[in-house]
């Protein structure tokens, strides 16, 4: 497979990041002149019972870089603070909360790589056809949409005119069903608008990725070479260009994780999911700093493990590849 | 990443210097889909100009009673009314000018920014070159609308910090572009002769290299003004935007808030989205054509 | 999401509101007596209860149900605990799943609770209620006089929550037999605390000091009420079950369910799609597009709610609130520059009504409203006047007056982003004051925020606010004594401080003929609506909506169907199908 000196290199790296990201959080939240734990420490009407408790809390009469560390050791202990609004403890909001989010990004990975790349190969392999133009129209335009907007748009006609799906939330509340099929019928139902409205977006992303990718690889040689060998259009885009066009296409994949983070906040603000999205929206609206700060480091991380499957997906299946 | 789609332009060399703004326009127009961006760029551009001159937009101009609010569009009113009773028709267009604005501005932050970095990175090398690449990719991973959103919860919401949040937080592909194309300009003769013909620093950079690279950026700077306009768009809807000011973003937020989806009222949330994804569109089609003529031989590196 | 601007005072004193006014014709001698207000049950025998199983929680025709009643909201209780809470969310869930020792009936009468009648001492200084027979915990231990004591005891000795200030001049509460507590205060009390105080179980409770008590979040009550907890999926839905060992008569709906929506907007659709039965509120414009809806029904009720613009009028050192607005000729332009019809109609959708003094019309009886030229509203001119009178000016041009000594009338306004009637309020308002004149910049906090940036005594940085009281019923005891000298610190959010206005309030207190009182309180509130300390800009209805064939038997009571001192409805309403 790979070498695991690589694997360690690659896994050291993606630590070292997440260390910058507490650090970029720490001096966002704890440092810079009228940071949160300040406002609140200098409200004015605070007792001084609160007052000492705070400063207890966060070090806040110790020096800098003794703060600092009581921070990281918080952080990768997941002890987040306590919510300003939930009065919980944050890393218990958001461990309710990540499923949820990890369903939806899930059910909307799996959408947009199979009609992102189906739709991809089409256009391909149709290059320069009317499908193939509409196609690439088509994709260009759904790139041009804001999440949101899509979100508002299919609620209003789905919901609203249609009355044919759910709008909001993971489940239809006190169904009261039992059967395991039912409730998953029920969670697949509230799953169709958002994840369509985060899928539209990036779909068409993909379709052009794949596309590209796929006509630049067959045009190469020997693929001209396989066509000249007799192997029917189809078999030569399936059996040497999709293979080969593969590899980008895969690490992109891994990468939309990471990328669709923002649509997913848009999405679960708009159909009320009950994810880390709609947590940072409403975290933002009340200004509760703690679930904001947390939030952000969860997102970081997630974004970080998946640029590391994409690497090391990247070595697994283009072995030729070695780190520089 | 370069596209190529049907009617795209057939690729030719690239003079060391592209120029002439008009010559490479030219070449967007005659490319089917360069011209539909250019199309819908211009028609924006007139309705951001001239709209708001022609059919201006009193916000102090609101509804007499309760009936006035959400109302559908009428003779007197052509896309309906808001939920203060304010013509639709009129603050989408002056909503126009802000959105274009904010998204304008925040990019030529951005490309400000990441040529710099850029620049320094691949012309330094060493050192400089190490650190401030760490730095790059360091925000290349944080994700974007979190951080954002985090920006601009910390330090408000006006209109100056959204320029600045979102222009600070999409400088990293270009400065990733700029670094490797000045890597290779750096190799190549003329720069090592005129090096060492004692050339300063600055002098190199501003005649050799700033020409070669801007028309690079050029593609990539029209991808980031899509960006921005989104941003500005998404952070005012999640509430984030300045609350004194029309902009799409600001009135899809009020839309939201006030329950237009629910309550049917299609003419107040169509109008300032069709206005972002045309504008978006348009840059989009013209940047894609622009990526295709200027760097044809160009792989992601 | 919403609060609308109720506030931890304010949510303290609902209840002792209610029991005041109803309270005031105890049988304690020196209490003072209210003129029946309308809407509210006149205060009959039931209120003291000398003895009186009046009307107690009406056994129902029909059989209680397994069928699940769904409210939805858009916000959820911040805690369980009874004595740490400050939501209305919250006291909704908590007020089916505990029991008070009375309560009040759908017409806002009073009526037996876990306490099937009471009577007074003869001095006033104690009052014995006598439990019902039957009562128990939701897990099976009896309920007996011992948590009538450890709750009132426990509550007053740490002061804890909101219930403290009702308990203030407890001495004890004896415990004659399990069914007797005799509750026994230093002074007479002129209301009952027995009408707000939920009852705890002592065998729960007992073992926790109060700094236990505030860390506790009593993740599953156990209460002696007609629901019990069953699990709260945050951030989705909580649940109820029909308790089978309850009291009184078994309410018919099997579950509540409260659902979670993330706005307004969507739980307007929830319930347009029959996804839930009711809503407990919703604002103007959506409650707009519920009314006519198929099946559903959109009831606009009188409330004792009033939103209102304060002036920062801080004497403090450190204050930085403008000190122009210390000139009441500006605050008094102002008020006449405001068109508060325009704000009802445009900011609430007209679901409301003009306001002008702090005591709600709600409470007629109360209400003073000036007339001719006491009348501030809707009038520029006026403004106009009043400034160049006092010699603000546009000096220079630029479309903004200034003083004499030069300083432009430019104030900072801030409103809660997420009440968006506040939020369209303040732009309406601004649009007014810059048509006299007067320049307001506008910016919208969180909710948190305005609240600490307001009330903070010895720095207040700011200049004026729009927000909210939003309690169920507002006695004119209660809102008169916010802009007292003494709340400086506590409810008095403009720092106002006026000695002649103290003398007043104290008199007020003390005087026992009705039509004498009146006349006081009357000067009162000409004296603040003229100092324009506040402008008052509505008194908005409560406005919810509820499905039609889903369940029957909701009576409309002021205050709300739903979110309101009495839990009647819930133990009423019957599935349709």
């Amino acid at each position: 497979m790979f070498r695991i000196g690589y694997l360690a290199r690659k896994l050291a790296i993606g630590a070292l990041t997440l260390l910058a990201v507490a650090t970029f959080n720490f001096i966002l939240f704890r440092v810079l002149p009228g940071n949160p734990i300040q406002l609140q420490a200098r409200a004015g009407n605070l007792s001084a019972e609160a007052v000492a408790r705070l400063r207890e809390l966060y070090g806040l009469d110790q020096p800098i870089t003794t703060q600092y560390l009581i921070y990281l050791r918080d952080v990768f202990t997941g002890q987040f603070g306590t919510s300003i609004t939930f009065q919980r403890p944050v890393a218990d909001i958001l461990a309710e909360r990540l499923l949820n989010t990890l369903i939806l990004l899930a059910a909307a990975t799996i959408l947009v790589v199979l009609l992102g790349i189906g739709l991809g190969i089409v256009a391909a392999a149709r290059r320069g056809s009317r499908v193939d133009s509409a196609t690439v129209v088509a994709a260009l335009v759904f790139w041009s949409l804001p999440t949101f907007w899509t979100g508002l748009i299919l609620v209003f006609v789905f919901g609203v005119y249609l009355h044919m799906l759910p709008v909001s939330g993971v489940s239809t509340p006190g169904l009261g069903l039992t059967s395991p099929i039912a409730s998953f019928v029920d969670l697949v139902r509230h799953l169709i608008l958002p994840t369509i409205t985060l899928a539209l977006v990036d779909i068409g992303q993909f379709v052009l990725i794949t596309r590209s990718s796929l006509v630049d690889v067959l045009t190469e040689d020997y693929i001209l070479t396989a066509k000249a060998k007799g192997l029917s259009r189809r078999q030569v885009v399936l059996r040497h260009g999709v293979r080969n066009a593969l590899l980008p296409v895969v690490t992109t994949t891994a990468l939309y994780v990471g990328l669709t983070i923002g649509g997913a906040i848009q999405v679960e603000t708009v159909f009320s999911w009950p994810g880390m999205g709609r947590l940072m929206y409403d975290a933002v609206l009340r200004r509760d700093y703690p679930i904001l700060e947390a939030s952000f480091f969860i997102f970081a991380v997630v974004v970080v493990v998946a640029n590391l499957v994409s690497d090391l997906l990247y070595q697994v299946l283009d072995p030729r590849v070695r780190e520089a | 990443m370069t596209v190529d789609w049907p009617g795209a332009v057939v690729t030719r060399p690239v003079p060391a210097r592209v120029g002439r703004l008009r010559e490479t326009l030219a070449l967007v127009w005659q490319d089917r889909i360069g011209r539909i961006g250019l199309i819908l760029l211009a028609f924006t551009a007139v309705v951001a100009i001239v709209g708001p001159i022609v059919f201006p937009f009193d916000p102090t101009l609101v509804g007499k009673s309760a009936a006035d609010i959400l109302k559908p569009p009428s003779a007197a009113h052509w896309l309906g009314t808001d939920e203060l009773g304010r013509d639709v028709f009129r603050s989408t267009l002056e909503g126009a000018q802000l959105s274009l604005i904010i998204g304008l501005v925040a990019t030529a932050i951005s490309i400000v920014v990441g040529a710099s970095v850029g620049i320094a990175a691949g012309y330094r090398l060493g050192l400089t070159d190490r650190l401030l690449m760490r730095i790059t990719d360091f925000f290349l991973v944080l994700p974007t609308l979190p951080l954002i959103i985090v920006l601009a919860a910390l330090f408000g919401q006006s209109t100056v910090i959204l320029v600045l949040v979102i222009g600070l937080t999409s400088w990293p592909s270009t400065a990733r572009i700029v670094r490797s194309q000045v890597l290779s300009l750096r190799e190549r003769q003329f720069i090592t002769r005129v090096r060492s013909l004692g050339a300063s620093d600055v002098r190199i950079v501003r005649h050799h290299i700033l020409g070669n690279v801007l028309p690079l950026i050029f593609a990539n700077t029209v991808l980031i003004i899509a960006g921005s306009i989104l941003a500005e768009a998404t952070l005012a809807f999640l509430g984030l935007g300045d609350p004194v000011h029309v902009s799409w973003g600001t009135m899809l937020h009020f839309a939201f808030d006030s329950g237009a989806t629910g309550r049917g009222a299609w003419w107040y949330i169509l109008p300032p989205g069709i206005g972002i994804v045309l504008v978006v569109l348009g840059f989009i089609l013209a940047g894609h054509t622009l990526d295709r003529i200027l760097n044809p031989r160009l792989r992601e590196r | 999401m919403q609060r609308h601007g109720s506030r931890d005072g304010e949510k303290r004193f609902g209840g002792l509101l209610v029991a005041l006014i109803l309270g005031l014709a105890a049988c304690a001698p020196n209490a003072t007596p209210s003129p029946s207000s309308s809407g509210v049950a006149s205060a009959g025998p039931a209120a003291s209860g000398a003895s009186g199983p009046s009307a107690s929680v009406a056994p129902s025709a029909v059989a209680p149900s397994s069928a699940s009643l769904k409210v939805g909201w858009s916000s959820e209780p911040d805690t369980l605990n009874p004595l740490t809470t400050y939501s209305t969310e919250a006291e909704e869930v908590l007020q089916l799943v505990y029991d008070k020792l009375l309560d009040y009936g759908v017409d806002l009468s009073v009526e037996p609770g876990l306490a099937a009648s009471n009577e007074y001492s003869a001095d006033g200084l104690a009052i014995t209620y006598h439990l019902q027979p039957n009562a128990k915990w939701s897990d099976g231990q009896a309920v007996t006089s011992a948590d009538v004591k450890y709750t009132f005891e426990a509550i007053h000795k740490d002061s804890l929550g909101q219930y403290a200030q009702w308990l203030v001049d407890l001495v004890g509460v004896d415990t004659p037999d399990p069914q007797t507590a005799v509750v026994k205060f230093t002074k007479p009390q002129a209301f009952n605390p027995g009408l707000t105080i939920p009852i705890l179980p002592a065998h729960i409770w007992s073992s926790k000091d109060a700094k236990a008590i505030g860390a506790f979040t009593n993740p599953t009550p156990v209460g002696s009420g007609p629901y019990r907890f069953v699990e709260w999926k945050k951030g989705e839905s909580l649940t109820l079950k029909r308790s089978d060992t309850f009291w009184g008569p078994p309410p018919i709906a099997g579950q509540v369910i409260y659902v979670l929506y993330a706005n307004e907007d969507v739980e307007a659709q929830a319930l347009k799609n029959g996804d839930v039965d009711i809503l407990t509120e919703v604002p103007p414009t959506i409650w707009d597009g519920l009314n006519g809806a198929d099946n559903v029904k959109a009831v606009s009720l009188p409330s004792f709610s009033f939103h209102h613009i304060g002036f920062n009028l801080s004497t403090a050192a450190g204050s930085k609130g403008n000190p122009l607005l210390k000139d009441k000729t500006i605050r008094q332009a102002l008020s006449n520059a405001v068109d508060r019809n325009q704000l009802v109609q445009l900011a609430l959708a007209g679901h409301g009504k003009p306001g002008d003094s702090i005591i709600p019309i709600g409470l007629t009886d109360w209400h003073w409203a000036p007339t001719g030229d006491q009348v501030m509203d809707a009038n520029p001119d006026k403004a106009k006047a009043l400034l160049d009178a006092a010699g603000y000016i546009d000096r220079n041009g630029d479309g903004v007056r200034e003083s004499p000594a030069g300083k432009p009338l430019e104030f900072r306004l801030i409103a809660i982003q997420s009440t968006s009637v506040d939020v369209r309020a303040a732009q309406l308002f601004r649009d007014a004051a810059a048509a006299v004149g007067i320049k307001l910049d506008l910016t919208t906090l969180d909710e948190n925020t305005l609240g600490n940036t307001v009330y903070n005594k010895d720095t207040p940085d700011w200049d004026i606010f729009v927000w909210g009281w939003d309690s169920g019923v507002a006695d004119p005891d209660y809102m008169l004594g916010v802009p007292l000298c003494s709340q400086i610190g506590g409810n008095n959010d403009v720092f106002y401080c006026d000695k002649t206005y103290d003398a007043l309030y104290a008199k007020q207190a003390s005087t026992v003929d009705v039509a004498a009182r009146k006349a006081i309180t009357d000067q009162m509130q000409q004296k603040y609506y003229e100092d324009a300390a506040y402008i008052v800009m509505w008194y908005q209805d409560k406005l919810q909506a509820y499905r039609t064939d889903t369940w029957g038997g909701w009576t409309e009571v002021e205050g709300g169907l739903v979110f309101n001192f009495t839990r009647d409805n819930y133990l009423r309403v019957f599935p349709l199908k």
